[in-house]
């Protein structure tokens, strides 16, 4: 564990302060680390990758004896692998790992961790089967830190947990800074995240066991609960089961607007590179626990709420004047209690005293 | 008048931006993110793939061009900006959401009062030099009690009375002050209070000096009501614990004769010489280091009486 500094002047407090929790959250700076053999494609991959997600990326130059999925030691809590992520996570105020192994078992090997609170979260090992450079493709590229538009496609995508994980893992790796507003001209470059034909035992098996329990909804806003909870089919023979699933294919464009008449654009692509075509591999859902931290919301401010963020905006309206207006639910009336004109006719009809004889009574009658 | 070759001509301009999908692409704009949940149409994906996917994701993005081109615009210097809406889907936190900070005693009272925050300028407007200045630090306003050329002295003031150094004085307190009551601040956000603390400290301050004789405290005069000094209590485990608890102890002990093995002495350690040659040459040397001592020892076999004094 790192030592807990006092900061002694107004620089190195700035700096620890910039460090503290916040509200709205700055992008995740991606550490890449090489394990302890990387070939030419994972070194290669990784540059492209880097020049993605730069400037939020940090380069590890030295070989690291990583292997994240191995299991842990029964002394300790944790593996030695992953307690020297969460000891780089929190000297570097990263919050994602890249990490390249390849192996004759494993080849171009890559790990996506995620961390949470300075801990793993999830990981996911892909492995690169097919790679072609940014450097290859001799037509313009992005500018770097721009905010890419992002293309997902498969159905897999919104039922297999695997496909899920990887979707929630991927979406995180290239999503930049979150932006309130974003200049229409600054468009300019796309990654498209897609997958292979779905194999017929798949599509069995996505309509059967996987994700039934859950509503379409539910797996919209928290789609890692989903992952975290499901029962995987995988974990009883994970060989067979990663070799059924089809390929992911990352592709990068550039985008060109073209004038169509009407005021949205027509959009056409040019390839920017890099390519990658990844085969899924090992992998580890979150912890249900350290996600539920993790998918923590702040609460809305007031102002947000009235201006209906987050939330959507009920029986409240702005009129012509710019003036706001209710509509107030009243409940139903309860008209047995509804106190009318006072008639004597109308009244019930009040318990007898006894003293009274019936004549009496019969007389009073008379008199109304 | 005919309108229909107009709408014909509208209606083609569409047809290059529309986009027709068998289930509507559900698009994302928090995250400039659209996705495709249609199956892919594997003859095209065999065919040629580069183009099958350039087409996938040149339709997706038509549709999400589409979607932020409607959203609503501002302008700006750089070009018209769209206004996002917040993200649908939700991703996972870095770091857990920040703790609301505890309340300073004068925001609680504040709060409960309804006095609302009011922030005070840096800089105060000087009628005298028509200027600017700052409330306090260099050149402060706060000082200006001590740097007048004149100052008003009370009647009754001793001989000795300097204003400005009771006007340095009090603003130095008011300083103090303010420090103390920051430091009760931070006090009381941790929860524990600063008077225990201090007494906590004095207690055993006491109970170091009430052992600190030479008897240790047998012989001294008692106070009356003096209460008799108590030592800590030792405290032993049970002999019986559950089997959980004595496999996370004992793991706990093996990790941690893991972490220094220098402490748990694992590899043989090099042998120290009996002799400290250090402190040997520094005592022979009367300090002055081993140069020293080859010098004096030199300069003794030759010359026989040294010349004392004549360095």
């Amino acid at each position: 564990m790192l030592r807990v500094i006092k900061p002694r002047n107004a620089r190195s407090k700035r700096a620890m302060e910039a460090r503290e929790p916040k509200e709205v959250e700055d992008p995740r700076t991606v550490i890449f680390v090489k394990g302890t053999h990387t070939g030419e494609t994972l070194n290669a991959v990784f540059k492209d990758l880097m020049a993605l997600k730069r400037p939020h990326g940090i380069g590890f130059n030295k070989k690291n004896p990583i292997h994240p999925f191995d299991p842990s030691t029964p002394g300790s809590s944790s593996s030695s692998s992953v307690s020297s992520l969460e000891f780089w996570s929190a000297k570097n105020d990263a919050s994602m790992f890249v990490v390249g192994q390849t192996t004759k078992k494993r080849p171009n090997g890559m790990t996506f961790v995620r961390m949470f609170n300075g801990r793993v979260l999830d990981m996911i090992e892909v492995g690169v089967e097919g790679y072609k450079a940014m450097s290859e493709f001799k037509t313009p590229k992005s500018t770097p830190g721009n905010k890419p538009l992002l293309h997902f496609a498969s159905d897999l995508f919104d039922t297999h947990p695997r496909f899920i994980h990887l979707k929630s893992m991927l979406l995180d790796f290239f999503n930049g800074e979150e932006v309130d507003s974003i200049s229409l001209l600054g468009l300019e470059h796309v990654i498209s995240i897609s997958v292979g034909p779905t194999p017929a035992s798949l599509n069995d098996a996505t309509s059967t066991n996987l994700l039934s329990s859950s509503t379409a909804e539910s797996t919209h806003a928290n789609p890692l609960a989903a992952v975290a909870s499901a029962s995987f089919i995988e974990s009883s023979s994970p060989s067979a089961a990663t070799a059924a699933l089809p390929k992911v294919h990352i592709r990068t464009y550039t985008t060109k607007f073209l004038a169509s008449g009407v005021r949205t654009p027509r959009v056409e692509l040019v390839p920017m590179g890099p390519s990658l075509d990844l085969a899924l591999r090992r992998f580890q859902p979150p912890d249900a626990d350290l996600l539920k931290q993790a998918m923590r919301r702040p609460k809305l401010k007031k102002a947000d709420v009235e201006s209906g963020l987050g939330k959507k905006r009920k029986n409240v309206e702005l009129d012509e004047m710019g003036d706001l207006r209710g509509r107030v639910h009243v409940g139903k009336q309860d008209l047995s209690k509804l106190k009318g004109r006072k008639m004597k006719g109308l009244q019930e009809e009040r318990p007898r005293k006894k003293q009274r004889s019936d004549e009496e009574d019969d007389e009073e009658e008379d008199e109304e | 008048m005919d309108v229909s070759s107009i709408l014909e001509a509208q209606k083609a301009k569409l047809q290059s931006v529309l986009v027709e999908k068998e289930t509507p692409l559900e698009v994302d704009a928090g995250h400039l993110m659209v996705c495709d949940i249609n199956p892919i149409d594997e003859e095209s994906y065999n065919e040629n793939l580069e183009d099958h996917l350039q087409n996938l994701a040149r339709d997706g993005i038509q549709v999400l061009i589409g979607n932020l081109f409607s959203l609503p615009i501002t302008k700006s210097p750089d070009g018209p900006l769209a206004q996002l809406p917040t993200s649908v889907y939700q991703l996972p936190r870095a770091k857990p959401l920040p703790k609301p900070k505890p309340p300073t005693k004068w925001e609680s009272f504040a709060a409960a009062k309804g006095i609302s925050h009011r922030t005070r300028d840096r800089k105060e407007w000087d009628e005298e030099r028509q200027e600017w200045v700052n409330r306090w630090g260099k050149d402060g306003r706060n000082k200006q009690a001590e740097e007048q050329w004149l100052t008003p002295v009370p009647h009754n003031a001793d001989a000795d009375y300097n204003p400005q150094l009771v006007a340095r004085k009090e603003r130095k307190e008011r300083t103090a002050k303010n420090e103390k009551q920051r430091l009760a601040n931070i006090a009381r956000a941790s929860g524990t209070s600063a008077s225990s603390s201090r007494k906590d400290e004095i207690d055993r301050t006491l109970a170091t000096t009430r052992t600190s004789t030479a008897s240790l405290g047998r012989f001294d005069k008692k106070l009356e009501g003096e209460k008799k000094l108590r030592g800590v209590k030792r405290k032993f485990e049970p002999t019986e614990i559950s089997t959980a608890n004595e496999q996370k102890a004992n793991l706990n002990l093996i990790a941690r004769m893991d972490s220094d093995a220098r402490k748990m002495r694992k590899d043989p350690r090099a042998e120290e010489p009996v002799l400290n040659a250090r402190k040997a040459i520094r005592s022979a040397s009367k300090g002055k280091g081993s140069a020293a001592l080859a010098g004096a020892s030199g300069r003794n076999s030759s010359k026989g009486k040294g010349g004392k004094g004549r360095r």
